[in-house]
């Protein structure tokens, strides 16, 4: 792909450095992908003689269904969203960013309970709630990645058509789109890989109809302890995926056109009345779809039983002081914290130096394509795999507090990537063309083009990475660690006991981890709008 | 009396990356010990105990939990002989026939062993595990709720199936929830070769199933936020009521027991086969059958301490049930029939 970098305006004097990128993010996959997985394999193969190969392909088939469904409505609702947010700016822009991504960061549990409370008075459990959890929960993956690349779009070629008479409906299908089939694919596909794997929103709102190879996985391995059918089930998943990222991932390279970019500091207001009422419609029922079951959540952080109460805010420094639980539920989020600022500079660099590699070089793409891998193998097996190969002596990484920060990194990575390389598809190379044909080196020039795009989208890749880790709860539920557990893992402990006290207090946790996020989030934003601004 | 593998020498084999429990093994340390306790995510005992067994024994608890327990075992089932803890608390008796397969045990049971309750006394896994505490899987009932609707509760399971219960009850799935397992295994040993029997009838009746116990009991039991007034949960599940509500708290429960076809869960702990530190892990499977620690047993897990004769604190005495009769299966047949059973239970319940 060498080529990319230079594309339609002559080669590029590449950094030789760059040729080199590739190298960190292998060795990272290498040992904690590479082990964990090897792992599983060795397990799988005892399995291959006796495995139910009839009842795992209907649950795959389900899961198939369940998920396109899901992505379909993921879609239909983010990209009418994605479309106002990155085309026009307005009051309440960026908090509505913001609160669009916070359904995608917290404990699923916490989600499931919110939308058990929302809807589950005219809802039973089953396939249209699990389907709404879903849209709800991945509408941020297509807003992001799609909107990454509609703010890159060169907007004098709508100008253009509108210009020559087209309507706007008729720019947007003609211009618009074809040049945001890549992104809108590469997005369809994560979505559908995260709901085909979805675990936490079947077992707590599925039913029969809902079941996935990933809720397979976690009865094979915690109840019935048979490793090889599950290791056997964890490859089929990883294949299957595996098939879907690579159709994305392909469809995103042949389908987005590198086109010439002209970046602008400030989109435009909605000057119209037509416009105002799209943008404010649209925007504000995206806006109310976030909040709906959050509000419900906040309501029942300060309800008792007779009214309105605070206890249980009060009680997040008190609940359980003096025992082995270590840990109030507050002391919780420092743990939180922590991990999540280790995730998000770990999975920040490997996933940024990883897209990066992608554009230099034909390996990097390899390295690449691997690190998506996380996305389709199951966070049990993932985890699992990781404590087998690292949470025991010799490399007891779990005594270095590590484990856990490694295994949501890797986790993150996939989403860097997806962030980070269509914005970096997007960026017009001429610049360091340019740069070099001035007599800069070659480093300088790279940095001229890539250099504003990179300080963006390090940034908004390192909050995402540490948004993940912050909601992050299969994995980390599956490493044994010693020490505090984080927010989603406390939040999920308080859930498994009676009483009005443990419900209300893990609702009071999970809207400190939704402020949390939100600030996060918002942060992140700010950063990258000043750099934009720049 | 071997004591290695101290702070140090973990610090020194971690930092330098270097297997070093060869050099270690022949090292007398006179150092603090510290004995790793590997437990699922619902363990707790006070603190204060913990910080008293240091000052008498010189021996620091360090907990770390491994998830729920099924996933706790599966870790240390496939970690067996090189553990990355010295005790595991907390298998019950559905694992544990998987885990004394796996050999994760290392002979011993609590010097106290015969302080333990007569009927658990013999559960020891042929001398790996010692029963620590046990608790009831069972039906909880909405007392207001029948009150309200003048109904008599239930006073056996029998009695679910018939229409003037119909749709009133939720249970777990068992393929992921553990009381919602423990309920299946009870029909089980009740019913014998009649239970997919039961269960159809359950099923005709409108029994409802949650993927959690979670799910069940705080979004669709009626003493909660839902509308059944009948839910699989536990026999301690009235006290905790009282213990984790908002104060003031009630005097007394809304909810009781139904104390017919329960399910006896009992919890074991053992030392890990492979652990650098025996002769500390054996005093640590003593501690948590001591007398201070049996007695904050129930307040702390909501689970009756296993040593008889340890006073009970108020609320459990007046509200947590007593089941006369609880249904046990042997472990051995649980683990070879369980899969089939699971498979069976999805394919009459249609899931």
């Amino acid at each position: 792909m060498a080529q990319d970098l230079g594309s339609g305006d002559g080669p590029l004097n590449a950094p030789s450095w760059l040729k080199w990128a590739w190298v960190p993010p292998a060795l990272f996959l290498a040992v904690l992908l590479g082990a964990p997985i090897t792992t599983v394999l060795q397990h799988s193969l005892e399995a291959v003689g006796n495995f139910d190969w009839s009842s795992t392909m209907r649950i795959a088939g389900l899961a198939a269904v369940q998920a396109l469904i899901s992505a379909g409505f993921a879609l239909a609702i983010g990209i009418p969203l994605a479309a106002v947010l990155s085309s026009y700016q307005f009051r309440g822009r960026a908090l509505t960013q913001a609160l669009v991504t916070v359904p995608f960061v917290l404990p699923t549990v916490v989600i499931a309970l919110a939308f058990r409370g929302l809807l589950g008075s005219f809802l039973e459990p089953g396939f249209l709630l699990v389907i709404a959890a879903h849209t709800y929960i991945n509408l941020a993956v297509i807003v992001r990645i799609v909107g990454a690349t509609w703010q890159q779009l060169d907007t004098r070629e709508v100008t253009a058509a509108r210009a020559l008479g087209a309507t706007p409906f008729r720019a947007f299908v003609t211009v618009t789109l074809p040049q945001l089939r890549g992104a809108i694919l590469s997005a369809a596909a994560v979505v559908f890989v995260f709901c085909f794997t979805s675990l936490g929103v079947v077992l707590v709102l599925g039913d029969s109809s809902t079941r996935t190879l990933e809720s397979q996985i976690l009865r094979e391995t915690s109840l019935l302890l048979d490793f090889p059918t599950a290791a056997m089930t964890a490859v089929l998943q990883l294949i299957l995926v595996t098939v879907v990222l690579l159709l994305g991932a392909r469809a995103s390279v042949t389908r987005t056109r590198s086109t010439p970019v002209l970046r602008i500091a400030r989109l435009p207001r909605p000057r119209r009345l037509r416009q105002r009422i799209f943008v404010f419609a649209i925007a504000g029922a995206g806006v109310a779809i976030v909040l709906l079951p959050l509000v419900s959540l906040a309501f029942d952080s300060i309800r008792g039983q007779d009214g309105w109460t605070l206890q249980w805010w009060q009680s997040l420094t008190s609940l359980d002081a003096g025992t082995t639980r270590l840990a109030s539920p507050a002391s919780a989020i420092a743990v939180s914290l922590k991990y999540a600022v280790i995730s998000g500079l770990i999975a920040g660099f490997i996933g940024v130096l990883a897209a990066m590699s992608v554009l230099a070089h034909r390996v990097g793409r390899a390295v690449a394509l691997v690190a998506l891998a996380p996305l389709g193998l199951s966070a049990a097996t993932l985890g699992l795999g990781l404590m087998l190969s690292f949470g025991r002596p010799p490399i007891d990484l779990r005594s270095l507090d590590l484990l856990i920060p490694l295994a949501h990194s890797l986790v993150a990575v996939p989403l860097v990537i997806a962030v980070v390389l269509p914005t970096l598809r997007a960026t017009d190379a001429r610049a360091a063309t340019v740069a070099s044909a001035l007599g800069a080196r070659p480093t300088r020039a790279f940095f001229t083009a890539y250099g504003p795009t990179l300080r963006i989208v390090l940034l908004a890749a390192g909050g995402l990475a540490a948004c993940v880790s912050l909601g992050e709860f299969g994995a980390a539920s599956f490493l044994a660690r010693s020490g505090a557990p984080t927010v989603p893992l406390q939040i999920m402990r308080l859930l498994q006991r009676p009483g009005d006290a443990s419900l209300g207090v893990a609702t009071a946790l999970a809207m400190v981890l939704v402020i949390g996020t939100v600030l996060l989030i918002l942060g992140v934003d700010a950063l990258g709008r000043r750099s934009l601004a720049r | 009396m071997r004591f290695h593998a101290s702070k140090l020498t973990i610090g020194l084999v971690v930092s330098s990356g270097i297997l070093l429990s060869a050099c270690s093994s022949n090292t007398e340390s006179s150092g603090p010990t510290t004995v790793r306790l590997l437990a699922h995510d619902s363990f707790v005992v006070s603190q204060s105990l913990v910080d008293q067994f240091k000052k008498d024994t010189g021996i620091t608890i360090e907990v770390t939990t491994g998830g729920d327990a099924g996933s706790m075992v599966a870790g240390a089932v496939l970690a067996s002989g090189s553990p990355s803890a010295d005790v595991m608390f907390g298998i019950d008796n559905t694992l544990l026939s998987k885990a004394v397969d796996a050999d994760v045990f290392s002979s011993y049971t609590a010097a106290d062993v015969n302080s333990i309750v007569p009927s658990l006394r013999e559960d020891t896994a042929g001398g790996l595990v010692t029963p620590i505490d046990y608790g009831d899987v069972c039906i909880n009932i909405d007392d207001v709720w029948f009150a309200k609707h003048h109904l008599a509760a239930p006073t056996n399971i029998d009695q679910l199936t018939s229409k003037q219960y119909k749709d009133l009850l939720v249970v777990e799935d068992p393929a992921s929830s553990s009381p919602g397992l423990a309920f299946l295994l009870a029909t089980i040993a009740k019913y014998g070769d009649g239970w997919t029997k039961y269960w159809e009838e359950l099923n005709a009746n409108g029994v409802k199933v949650s993927g959690s116990w979670t799910d069940a009991y705080e979004s669709v039991f009626s003493a909660s936020k839902g509308d059944r007034p009948m839910v699989v949960s536990y026999a301690t599940s009235p006290p905790a009521e009282i213990v984790y509500s908002e104060a003031p708290k009630p005097s007394k429960p809304s909810t009781s027991v139904l104390t017919e076809g329960c399910y006896r869960q009992v919890e074991f702990a053992g030392v890990l086969r492979g652990t650098q530190n025996e002769a500390a892990a054996q005093k640590v499977v003593d501690w948590l059958l001591s007398a201070p620690v049996q007695a904050d047993v129930p307040l702390s897990m909501f689970v009756f301490p296993a040593r008889s004769g340890v006073p009970l604190p108020k609320v459990f005495t007046k509200f947590a049930a007593q089941v006369p009769k609880p249904m046990q299966l042997p472990a051995s047949d649980v683990n070879s029939h369980l899969n089939e059973w699971l498979k069976t239970w999805g394919q009459v319940m249609g899931r």
